[in-house]
């Protein structure tokens, strides 16, 4: 992988997570953390491996790309609005009276959107029945998950881990945004998961561990996940939640962030230096 | 009287089996159920498009809803407590809120596994499935309605509960093309209305029989679709007859009789009797016995409807 390409990538993140305060901002509140944590992976996704067309999102042959974990809803509508898939303006509704950009995706409002998620637990059920269709045609294109550690405990996702390795579908890749933080507190205190890779490995998926916020790990990790044969493949990605602004990094408060105005041109300050930083 | 019977989970298997002759996208999905839903020869045939999972439906609601993205028509079955009430969440939002073309059906519905007791029973599933937004529900009366439902079903694209029994019910009527949201006037008659669905229209066009040996004239309406509802003919009935006897395999309050009632007080205003089961855990043992103890077989039927009558 080319250092430009990496720049590049991590410029488009830095200004996903931009976009992320510009919704905040919008809207006076939004589920920050898990947007800002989960941002690399969905930036290297959108901007590096997804086939998909911002001019025709429905073509049979895209790429799927659900966010299991819903309400990190605005790293995934940065994301389209930077890739072109609407207007920017548009992030300018959220939080407003029939937004296309709602607190959680509705696919029947916004193009690029696959699923209506938001309720927990429900993702993987949904990814491993399209991953399950596509191969029935097969089709070549994969079906990307972003989970959140919080949602694990839902009884449902290990019903659908179990039927994706069941029925061998490698062209289902799971990651899960492993910030280690839910709105209660610390996720292993909450309800522990760990070791959560080796529940997906003793399931029959393939697994690897990997720091989330790193683009060249993300990357490198994808590549090699999609070479392997057979198994459906869960990333664990190590990721720190309200990733990209100083005082949101780890600390679970910034869940969900109301912020006053000293605290949003901070985050904006940080956030338009990233992006500075990123283009040198 | 003598009728023709048939296995209601046989009738049902068959017709998506037939259905999927001419169309390749339909899929069966199966929570180690397929085989008691009447959908054995489906497996044997298109095994590529069979697809067990084990028991867990919540799962299969969801993949259920993922596949149809990718254009295929799927059919789940299974008992019909474990299709509605348990999957409840994915069902409203993987198959209703995302609009998949998705067909679910519950079997066993009722009190029609009887003495396996509440567990087993669907009493909720009318009331609770109809309070999702865009999905049609199903409760066909007979096997040649069955056949026709589930033709119509897997045509229709959008979502849809059907509820099927689980003892052989009689052949009632000529064939004819089903047309989701239509009921039919079985009957014409001045002095009552008896409307039902499901299995209990057999009982209901017996009763009806009495009822005109005892010199009585009712009219009987048989309602195959439970959600969209035919408020055309249920208008009609009312201000034909000027009162009303609902009959179903569900708790009184949410199924048909509540709905019927939604339609009268915004229509024609009429009294509404409400035959069906009262909300608790219900009772189990044979099946008919059960009917007869919430007053839903024949006799009990009529006693209630010249109770009405008279009242």
């Amino acid at each position: 992988m080319d250092s430009q390409k990496i720049r590049y990538l991590k410029n488009i993140a830095a200004k996903c997570r931009r976009k992320v305060v510009r919704m905040v901002e919008a809207s006076g509140a939004g589920h920050l953390g898990g947007a800002l944590s989960c941002l690399d992976i969905v930036t290297a996704l959108y901007f590096y491996f997804m086939n998909i067309d911002p001019k025709n999102p429905k073509m049979p042959e895209r790429d799927r790309f659900i966010l299991s974990a819903g309400h990190k809803c605005m790293a995934q509508y940065a994301a389209l609005a930077e890739k072109g898939f609407f207007p920017e303006d548009i992030l300018d509704t959220y939080g407003s009276l029939h937004s296309k950009i709602p607190g959680h995706p509705d696919m029947h409002k916004l193009p690029g959107v696959e699923a209506n998620t938001g309720a927990l637990g429900h993702g993987l059920s949904i990814a491993t029945g399209m991953a399950l269709g596509l191969k029935m045609d097969k089709m070549d294109s994969k079906v990307y998950v972003i989970m959140g550690d919080g949602e694990l405990p839902e009884g449902s996702n290990w019903e659908a881990a179990a039927a994706a390795a069941h029925y061998g579908l490698d062209n289902l890749i799971v990651f899960v945004d492993n910030n280690g933080l839910q709105i209660s507190g610390k996720t292993a205190e909450v309800m522990n998961m760990e070791p959560i890779a080796d529940r997906f490995k003793a399931f029959g998926w393939e697994t690897e561990d990997i720091d989330g916020n790193n683009m060249e790990e993300i990357i490198d990790t994808i590549e090699s996940m999609l070479r392997k044969k057979g198994k459906p493949k869960a990333i664990i990605a190590h990721t720190i939640k309200g990733k990209g602004i100083s005082f949101t990094e780890n600390n679970y408060k910034y869940h969900y962030w109301k912020p006053n105005s000293e605290e949003l041109q901070k985050a904006i300050c940080e956030l338009d230096a990233a992006i500075k930083e990123e283009t040198k | 009287m003598n009728r023709i019977m048939k296995d209601p989970r046989k009738t049902f298997g068959s017709a998506v089996f037939n259905a999927a002759k001419n169309n390749d996208d339909i899929v069966v999905l199966s929570a180690d159920s397929g085989g008691s839903s009447g959908l054995g020869e489906f497996k044997n045939t298109y095994p590529n498009r069979y697809f067990e999972f084990g028991i867990m439906e919540q799962g299969v609601v969801g993949i259920a809803s993922g596949l149809a993205t990718t254009g295929k028509i799927p059919v789940f079955c299974a008992i019909a407590p474990f299709v509605t009430s348990r999957p409840y969440e994915m069902f409203r939002n993987d198959i209703g809120y995302m609009r998949q073309n998705v067909k679910i059906v519950g079997r066993n519905g009722g009190i029609s596994y009887s003495d396996l007791g509440a567990t087993h029973h669907s009493l909720e599933d009318f009331a609770i499935i109809r309070m999702i937004p865009d999905v049609v529900v199903l409760s066909p009366q007979d096997p040649g309605e069955i056949e026709n439902a589930v033709k119509t079903m897997l045509e229709y694209n959008g979502p849809v509960y059907m509820r099927i029994g689980n003892q052989s019910i009689p052949e009632l009527f000529e064939r004819r093309p089903f047309e989701i949201g239509k009921g039919n006037l079985l009957k014409d008659g001045k002095d009552v209305a008896i409307i039902s669905t499901g299995t209990l229209t057999a009982n209901v066009l017996d009763a009806a029989d009495v009822l005109a040996e005892k010199g009585y004239d009712p009219m009987v309406i048989g309602m195959p679709t439970i959600n969209p509802i035919d408020e055309e003919l249920i208008e009609f009935a009312a201000r034909k007859t000027g009162r009303i006897v609902t009959v179903e395999e569900h708790y009184i309050p949410g199924g048909l009789g509540t709905i019927v009632s939604e339609v009268c007080s915004r229509t024609f205003p009429v009294h509404v009797k409400m035959l069906g089961v009262p909300k608790t855990y219900a009772t189990s043992g044979p099946y008919n016995g059960i009917l007869e103890f919430y007053g839903l077989d024949v006799k009990g039927i009529v006693n209630s409807v010249i109770d009405f009558i008279n009242k």
